[in-house]
């Protein structure tokens, strides 16, 4: 006992200190190093099959596909967080799409103006659904089931079939053809998730994750902090749908769908515990990536796309049973 | 170490015991189909006929035997979402291995029921034993089985594809004894059967316990991890058994079919008062919330009720159920 105890009173020394922020970072850094190998795998694919490496084009094109998923998975991440799931997300992205490509014109007024009506409406729809959570204490999954289908029947009357159209202008501005810039908006995500950290709602976030009824004990508001999670997973989804919108050019009130599991899959690539209280937000931007990326790998690969969904259901399954394996194995190092 | 016994239970002694909160849901549950057949029968004259209520049970039967296998889960607080490609996958495999043959019909259920018990078999392994979030577990699972289903059948567009169910397996199904169609007596005898498990049997009870408090079931003698390997294969059966009424009562599989079984499987356990959290909640429950959603989607089908619209009132409708019923008790 008397060791264990010496250990807690004294500050950890600077390799125990190491050893610990790496066992906490693991999730997350094995989840970049998924994504480096995976990288590399598709150059030399790439390199094999067309004698070349990937260009702008090819790297614009991936960042491209990745953001909108990158963007939902980052709001499914901080629902997550807190031990919920967001099933609605799909629906968000559904009427955002729809929305955006029947209303929007080529001014810049109309632009900006339905940017912010879309965002306020995934920001409602979300809220309504941390209010049905926290305040009626409804189950996660089942509150957004049910405003998912009624999400999808609001994108189906908006949109009934698929068309309208996207300011070229808009399209050029999130997702520019020519260059990946889509990285720009990474760098934004990591910068905010930085911030968010460091604000009351992030560290409150984290708390109610670890522990509901501690967090509660300890007196954070946490009926709150559920509806600002799932207002945050609402808001985020809307501009996953406009980012969807912009890529696509046109709208589908029906696309969003696929969002709810490739968002999950995304959140779990990235190392976020379903356990609550552990991941991060570049997790999920690094989760969506990898999703991208493995398709192209697939592709390059000469595999039937028919078996795509097979690889990719084997890919998560490995992935999780990787991370929990190098978890354990870099405590059990810790703890002796 | 003591085993849990049905027989062991206190004896029910006074009425007020005898009507649970869990009994009072399965009440309810049916109370609720009820009403939506008198509405039904008031706003269209024949929503409530002998024909017209016998095609909704049908089609509630098959949301019936999935919403099974997906209660079983349920009541041990986990998901099956892996359903709706074991489900396709299964019917695939019932026809093309069946050839349309008569001879070949027992073999090929069995073949596909085996199927769907292996994929359980490997769901209850990954969430039991190697503590994969029952979520993720079944989601790759589903992407397995769809990638598998999609690229050895070509896309259903292999030569054998195109066999439809044996023909005794038909007519089996369309026939009627009793005045009752086959495929509502299949319902029936699953009915009692998961019923009987659930409230006569040790397994029933250690299922609950188990859904309650694992680790109280477990310092009790329960083998868990057993137990929840169990009932991820019946989950993975039941969904081939689905599969393979649908076959046998459309004649062709089809791509995609399975999709709409997940959520409408979910949704009837829960209208029919199962805790998605585990160990509350009945069978029987869920074959009122099957029958209620299946009514449900009929009327506001025979109303002419936009797809829009069925969406938005469908989602509303779980909504109003949840908040009546589906509350977490109150935290302090």
């Amino acid at each position: 006992m008397v060791p264990t105890l010496r250990r807690r009173s004294s500050r950890p020394n600077a390799s125990e200190h190491w050893k610990l922020s790496l066992a906490q970072n693991t999730p997350l850094l094995l989840s970049l190093l998924i994504l480096g190998g995976l990288t590399l795998l598709y150059i030399v694919l790439f390199y094999d099959q067309l004698h070349r490496l990937p260009g702008v084009f090819e790297w614009t094109s991936i960042v491209n596909t990745a953001m909108p998923t990158a963007l939902v998975a980052v709001g499914q991440a901080v629902v997550v967080l807190t031990r919920g799931i967001d099933l609605s997300v799909g629906g968000v992205v559904d009427v955002s799409n729809s929305l955006a490509a029947t209303h929007m014109h080529s001014s810049l007024g109309s632009m900006i103006g339905w940017s912010l009506i879309v965002l306020l409406f995934g920001a409602v729809a979300g809220a309504i659904n941390g209010a049905l959570v926290a305040y009626a204490r409804l189950q996660p999954i089942l509150v957004t089931l049910a405003t998912l289908s009624i999400l999808q029947g609001i994108a189906i009357r908006i949109l009934p079939e698929p068309g309208g159209s996207i300011p070229t202008t808009y399209s050029n501005v999130l997702a520019n053809p020519t260059g990946p810039w889509g990285l720009l908006a990474v760098a934004g995500i990591a910068f905010l998730w930085f911030v968010f950290r460091r604000i009351s709602l992030g560290v409150r976030i984290y708390a109610l994750g670890n522990d509901e009824q501690a967090a509660r004990a300890i007196g954070l508001p946490v009926r709150r902090v559920k509806v600002a999670t799932y207002t945050l997973s609402g808001l985020l989804g809307s501009a996953g749908g406009l980012f969807l919108a912009a890529t696509t050019t046109a709208g589908d009130a029906t696309t969003g769908d696929a969002f709810i599991l490739t968002s999950i899959v995304a959140v779990v690539l990235g190392g976020v515990s379903f356990l609550g209280g552990r991941g991060t937000a570049l997790g999920a931007v690094a989760g969506a990536f990898i999703l991208t990326i493995l398709v192209n790998v697939l592709f390059f690969a000469g595999i039937d796309p028919l078996y795509q969904s097979f690889f990719e259901g084997i890919f998560l399954f490995v992935a999780v049973l990787l991370g929990a394996t190098v978890g354990w194995l870099l405590r059990r190092s810790y703890q002796s | 170490m003591t085993r849990l016994r049905a027989t062991s239970l206190p004896r029910l002694e006074r009425a007020s015991e005898v009507i649970t909160p869990d009994r009072r849901r399965i009440v309810i549950a049916f109370a609720a189909a009820i009403l939506i057949f008198v509405i039904g029968a008031v706003l269209h004259h024949g929503f409530a006929s002998h024909g017209s209520i016998e095609a909704i049970l049908t089609v509630a039967s098959f949301v019936g035997l999935v919403a099974a296998g997906q209660s079983f889960v349920i009541l041990v607080g986990g998901i099956d979402l892996s359903v709706p490609w074991v489900l396709t996958g299964a019917a695939v495999l019932f026809a093309t291995s069946s050839l349309g043959h008569n001879d070949r019909a027992v073999p090929a259920i069995l073949i596909a029921l085996g199927l769907g018990l292996g994929i359980g078999l490997i769901n209850g392994i990954g969430v039991a034993y190697l503590a994969v979030p029952a979520v993720v577990m079944t989601v790759a699972m589903n992407g397995v089985m769809q990638g598998l289903t999609l690229g050895v059948s070509k896309g259903l567009t292999c030569s054998s594809c195109a066999s439809s169910a044996p023909p005794n397996v038909q007519s089996a199904f369309d026939s009627r004894h009793l005045g009752i169609p086959s495929s509502l007596l299949l319902w029936l005898a699953v009915t009692l059967i998961v019923g009987f498990v659930l409230s006569m049997t040790t397994f029933g009870r250690m299922i609950y316990a188990t859904g309650q408090n694992p680790r109280a079931a477990y310092l009790s003698g329960v083998r868990v991890k057993a137990v929840t390997v169990a009932l991820y294969m019946l989950s993975g059966l039941f969904a081939a058994l689905a599969g393979i009424a649908l076959v046998a009562y459309g004649g062709q599989p089809s791509l995609g079919m399975g999709d709409p079984y997940l959520f409408q499987s979910i949704a009837a356990a829960v209208i029919g008062g199962l805790s998605i959290l585990g160990g509350r909640g009945h069978y029987f429950g869920t074959v009122a919330g099957a029958i209620t959603l299946v009514a449900l989607i009929s009327l506001l089908q025979a109303e002419h009720m936009p797809e829009y619209g069925r969406s938005i009132i469908y989602g509303v409708t779980i909504l109003v159920i949840l908040l009546l019923f589906g509350r977490k008790e109150h935290v302090a």
